[in-house]
């Protein structure tokens, strides 16, 4: 019987909610069947060239949105993998001379002539190429780049010398370019700078040539011809791109003569360059290849560059997506993280079979940096005591150290030159870098510690040793330096710094010994080097944080930071070496690897470090067919685990709605 | 009401005040700009460098009180308080970039990820709770009530990793990382970003809103609605989740304006340029300014939440009264 205003309670068929749920239910299912799409890059510029030919674009990726793109400010490695697609120097390194570096023209017709002056001053004179234009851009008329002329390298030093613009390398360059510190001191003191009135740096010979001068004879201002702190900028550009009226800041916006052009920059997704179209400055090397190379690249000899259309840097800054990435197929390249090091690379330190069968190539190339543990030289006791120094060096084991902390890869330094830097001699052996505990004490009992003990106190001599300490990792990696020193049965105190502490006790010269230190190769030359350990280069102007003072390695540096590379300065560099190694402000350390992975579409140009973190792109060949067969191949998509996760669902539904049937609420 | 806001926004002012002297404490006093030049410029810049950086973004001016040339309000603490109180949020110390302009960019990437999260969250939380208090003291809801202290064990990261390696490179289903506006296909981009937020945080979402509702199941209220003939799904639904509601709104609200901030893991992992993305980024650059202008913008919201959770609480329970 029923009763007035209720329902009869008919069994149903289904679920009381899924009928209207339905609709729903497939408009999920199509959308995310439509969404199984795992690219995650933005769709290409193009498909195919005007020719016809396929459109060919490099996916790589970087850590961090650069800082700035402006050529005369940028200085991180980041910065300079983008800067250096946009921007095109004088001179360039060439593509396969490794050892020793070598320079070649780009911007420029021919190396520059040298012309020295009787006051003892030196110029060069630079003539460029004809016809090099800027890239197309609105703040041209027309939106047409004009050409590059000599005018434009005026422009370049007179912005290194705006306060305004924070050339991070004005403070060397003045030291040898004329006019540059007047120039700076003078806008300091107005508050702006006065772009009408020449610096003096630059003499405009013709439109198509130039004099720079020097204040002294400095042959490595070549290479910082190479760098993009003396790449030219237009100035109209500069001037366009201010960040008001809707238009971006210029280091934002970069207009430069280089290989490619900035199409877009997303913050924090991606960087897109294109090619430029008028890009003619240089060319694929016809010469200088390896010989067992000859069948690779001798059809390439005397391409046009670049020879990909797009490249697009994805900003990842996890180790983890960007790994994921590399083995869809998504990233071109990647390197070794120490996550998966020991997935991808074998015990002989090969890449694993698994890799190797996929086509994938591993590469090992030594950066030319040097990373030491060092004392300060003025330290009442380590830095008067040459023989403790030594016995420090000798009782530090570095190939236990390599082996634990770095998978075995460095290379051991021996000396403070890295290799390819002008000056490296790879069959140096430092008397001092041999790990021999029993010599090491006898160096100790000469220094007049015997036994570790201290004889003013009769007790173990106690030093301190200031590390940067972030994670466990570095204070595991300080636990080791700790026992390699205390096997001299001295006691060493460890004192962990943050990062700013650690600069700050730098500058003021307040460590004892310190690990931490090192440099990276600014240019491959011994002088880049040895400025370290200069004394007029002490903190906080220069970087000689050892505070390592001697008169006779002053006056060899200031003789070969002088003179052209030839075998009397290889003398010198040889003296100064031995010098080194014999005070031992530093204990040499490694000179590490980088460990890197390419996809077998990526085939390997060259090893160059000095291009690696950019140069060489305009020379990446890519093999677009075998990536898009590739990535199909690494990206099926699996439907089993939807089915499981909707039996999952309907299993706890079911049990739940048979639970409330034997029960109310 | 209206004297009740009024005071409440007067209240913020001297609470504001004390977060920019905090804040400038800690990024121009005790950590010191010279050391922030350093970070940004990198360790091999110059003293020169350095006092260039330093003079052009006015880190060389006096703290507190110029008591030098000119007037003594110029200095970098009432520099800073200026800029606040007019709402300019000043430009990155890194990139020069408005600071404005960062924060406008990134709001739109967060909200695509927090919002559909905590929406989606928030409904399955209320709906896998009621559903455990419909089967109250059974297997089901004891193993429920295990998995939940489970997914509130396990860190954030734990989920972002294995949800990368499984759905995004083991099964293929989304991009493992990345971010693209392109319409609709968004959504693919933010898939697996969003029920990893949700995952994560359902398991204490869960557990709370169970223990909420099983006080309401013992009311007397509930006992009448049964005696009179209200189907189960009927007092729960009807009954036990308005009731309950009451206090989930409290917690729920507070949280609302935080959505626009984003999530630090998330979109760092996931490469959305979102908020939270940018603070991880300043904080990793050294960015003071960045920073100082997101605490600003953090507590701005953090205050307005809590205001929004009192006027919601009165607004829902008509039996609390704003004094």
């Amino acid at each position: 019987m029923n009763f007035p205003g209720t329902r009869p309670i008919t069994p149903r068929a289904t679920a009381p909610g899924f009928a209207r749920c339905r609709w729903l239910v497939a408009l999920l299912a199509a959308l995310f069947l439509s969404g199984c799409e795992n690219d995650p890059h933005p769709h290409a510029l193009h498909k195919s060239r005007p020719d016809g030919s396929p459109w060919i674009v490099s996916y790589r990726n970087l850590g961090s949105d650069p800082r700035s793109l402006d050529p005369q400010v940028s200085y991180d490695t980041t910065g300079n993998v983008v800067v250096s697609q946009i921007y095109e120097s004088l001179l360039q390194y060439n593509l396969f001379k490794t050892d020793p570096y070598e320079l070649e023209p780009s911007l420029a017709e021919a190396m520059p002539r040298r012309i020295e002056h009787e006051n003892g001053r030196v110029s060069y004179e630079f003539r460029l190429k004809r016809g090099i234009r800027f890239h197309d851009a609105p703040c041209f008329p027309d939106g047409k780049g004009r050409e590059v002329t000599a005018h434009d390298f005026v422009y370049v030093f007179q912005r290194i010398a705006d306060p305004k613009v924070e050339c991070p390398v004005l403070s060397s360059l003045q030291e040898f370019v004329v006019g540059l510190r007047e120039a700076f001191e003078e806008a300091q003191k107005t508050g702006s700078f006065d772009y009408d009135k020449p610096t003096g740096a630059i003499t405009v010979v013709d439109d198509y040539t130039f004099q720079l001068h020097l204040l002294r004879p400095y042959p490595q201002m070549l290479y910082w011809m190479a760098m993009p702190f003396t790449a030219p900028v237009p100035r109209e550009a500069v001037e366009y791109y201010h960040g008001k009226e809707g238009r971006e800041q210029f280091r934002f916006r970069p207009v430069g003569a280089g290989p490619y052009q900035l199409d877009e920059w997303k913050r924090k997704r991606v960087i897109r360059l294109v090619r430029n179209p008028h890009y003619n400055a240089t060319h694929f090397p016809t010469t200088g290849w390896p010989k067992e190379e000859e069948a690779r690249f001798a059809p390439l000899a005397g391409a046009a560059l670049p020879m990909i259309d797009e490249i697009q840097l994805s900003i990842i800054r996890e180790a983890v997506p960007a790994w994921l990435l590399f083995r869809q197929g998504y990233l071109d390249r990647s390197g070794v993280s120490k996550d998966v090091f020991n997935t991808v690379i074998t015990s002989g330190q090969n890449l694993s079979k698994k890799f190797e069968e996929q086509g994938i190539s591993l590469h090992r190339d030594v950066d030319p940096t040097t990373y030491y543990l060092q004392f300060n030289m003025e330290d009442p006791v380590v830095g008067t005591n040459k023989k403790l120094r030594q016995a420090i060096s000798m009782a530090y084991n570095q190939e236990r150290a390599n082996e634990i902390f770095r998978n075995g890869i460095d290379l051991k330094a021996e000396q403070l030159l890295p290799p390819g830097v002008v000056g490296y001699d790879p069959s140096f052996r430092n008397p001092y870098r041999v790990f021999n505990l029993q010599k090491a004490k006898e160096l100790l009992s000469e220094a007049g510690y015997p036994g570790g003990i201290d004889p003013k106190t009769n007790r173990p001599l106690e030093l301190t040793l200031d590390v940067i300490a972030m994670d466990s990792a570095s204070r595991r990696r300080a636990e080791f330096d700790k026992a390699q020193i205390e096997q001299l049965r001295i006691v060493c105190k460890i004192e962990e710094n943050t990062w700013p502490r650690f600069q700050e006790k730098q500058q003021r010269g307040l460590c004892q010994m310190n690990t931490g230190s090192g440099w990276h190769a600014d240019y491959p030359d011994a002088e880049n080097f040895f400025f370290l350990f200069y004394s007029k280069n002490f903190p906080p102007s220069g970087p000689n944080s050892s505070r390592f003072a001697n008169a006779e390695f002053d006056a060899l540096y200031e003789k070969m930071a002088m003179m052209e590379n030839g075998p009397e300065r290889a003398v010198i560099i040889s003296k100064m070496n031995h010098l080194l190694v014999e005070e031992c402000p530093v204990v040499f350390m490694g000179h590490p690897v980088i460990f890197s992975l390419s996809q077998p579409w990526v085939p390997r140009i060259s090893s160059n470090a000095m291009l690696a973190t950019g140069g060489g792109m305009k020379y990446q060949v890519i093999d677009a067919e075998e990536r898009v067969e590739a990535r199909h191949r690494l990206n099926q998509t699996q439907t089993w685990p939807l089915w499981t996760l909707a039996g999952v669902v309907a299993l706890v539904v079911t049990i739940a709605i048979r639970h409330a049937r034997r029960r109310n609420v | 009401m209206f004297a009740y806001l009024i005071r409440r926004l007067l209240y913020m002012v001297p609470i504001l005040f004390g977060v920019m002297l905090f804040t400038f404490l800690l990024f121009n006093v005790v950590n010191k700009p010279e050391i922030m030049a350093l970070n940004i410029l990198g360790p091999k810049a110059d003293e020169q460098t350095i006092a260039t950086w330093l003079h052009n973004r006015g880190y060389d001016k006096p703290l507190f009180f110029n008591t030098g040339e000119g007037a003594f309000y110029d200095s970098q603490f009432f520099h800073t308080v200026r800029q606040f109180a007019t709402f300019n949020l000043g430009v990155s110390d890194a990139t020069g970039e408005p600071v404005s302009a960062m924060l406008k960019r990134g709001i739109l990437p967060s909200l695509l990820i927090t919002l559909p999260a905590f929406a989606l969250g928030l409904a399955l939380s209320l709906a896998i709770s009621l559903l455990l208090v419909f089967v109250r003291e059974s297997l089901l809801d004891f193993w429920g009530v295990v998995l939940a202290v489970a997914t509130m064990s396990i860190p954030i990261t734990v989920y972002v990793i294995f949800g990368q390696w499984v759905a995004a490179n083991l099964f293929n289903y989304f991009p493992a990382f990345g971010f693209n506006l392109e319409g609709l296909s968004t959504a693919r981009f933010l898939a697996l970003p969003v029920a990893i937020m949700v995952i994560s945080g359902i398991g204490g979402d869960v557990r709370l809103y169970r223990a909420i509702f099983l006080e309401e199941v013992k009311a007397d209220y509930i006992r009448t609605a049964q005696a009179k003939g209200a189907s189960g799904a009927r007092v729960l639904l009807v009954h036990v989740l308005k009731n309950g509601m009451i206090s989930i709104i409290t917690l729920v609200v507070a949280s609302l304006p935080f959505l626009i901030m984003g999530t630090l893991v998330i979109e760092n992992f996931f490469g959305i340029p979102g908020l939270g993305n940018m603070v991880v980024d300043a904080i990793t650059t050294s960015d003071f300014a960045l920073i100082r202008a997101n605490v600003y913008v953090g507590s701005l919201l953090f205050l307005f939440g809590l205001l929004l959770t009192d006027l919601c609480y009165a607004i829902a329970d008509p039996r609390i009264r704003l004094q």
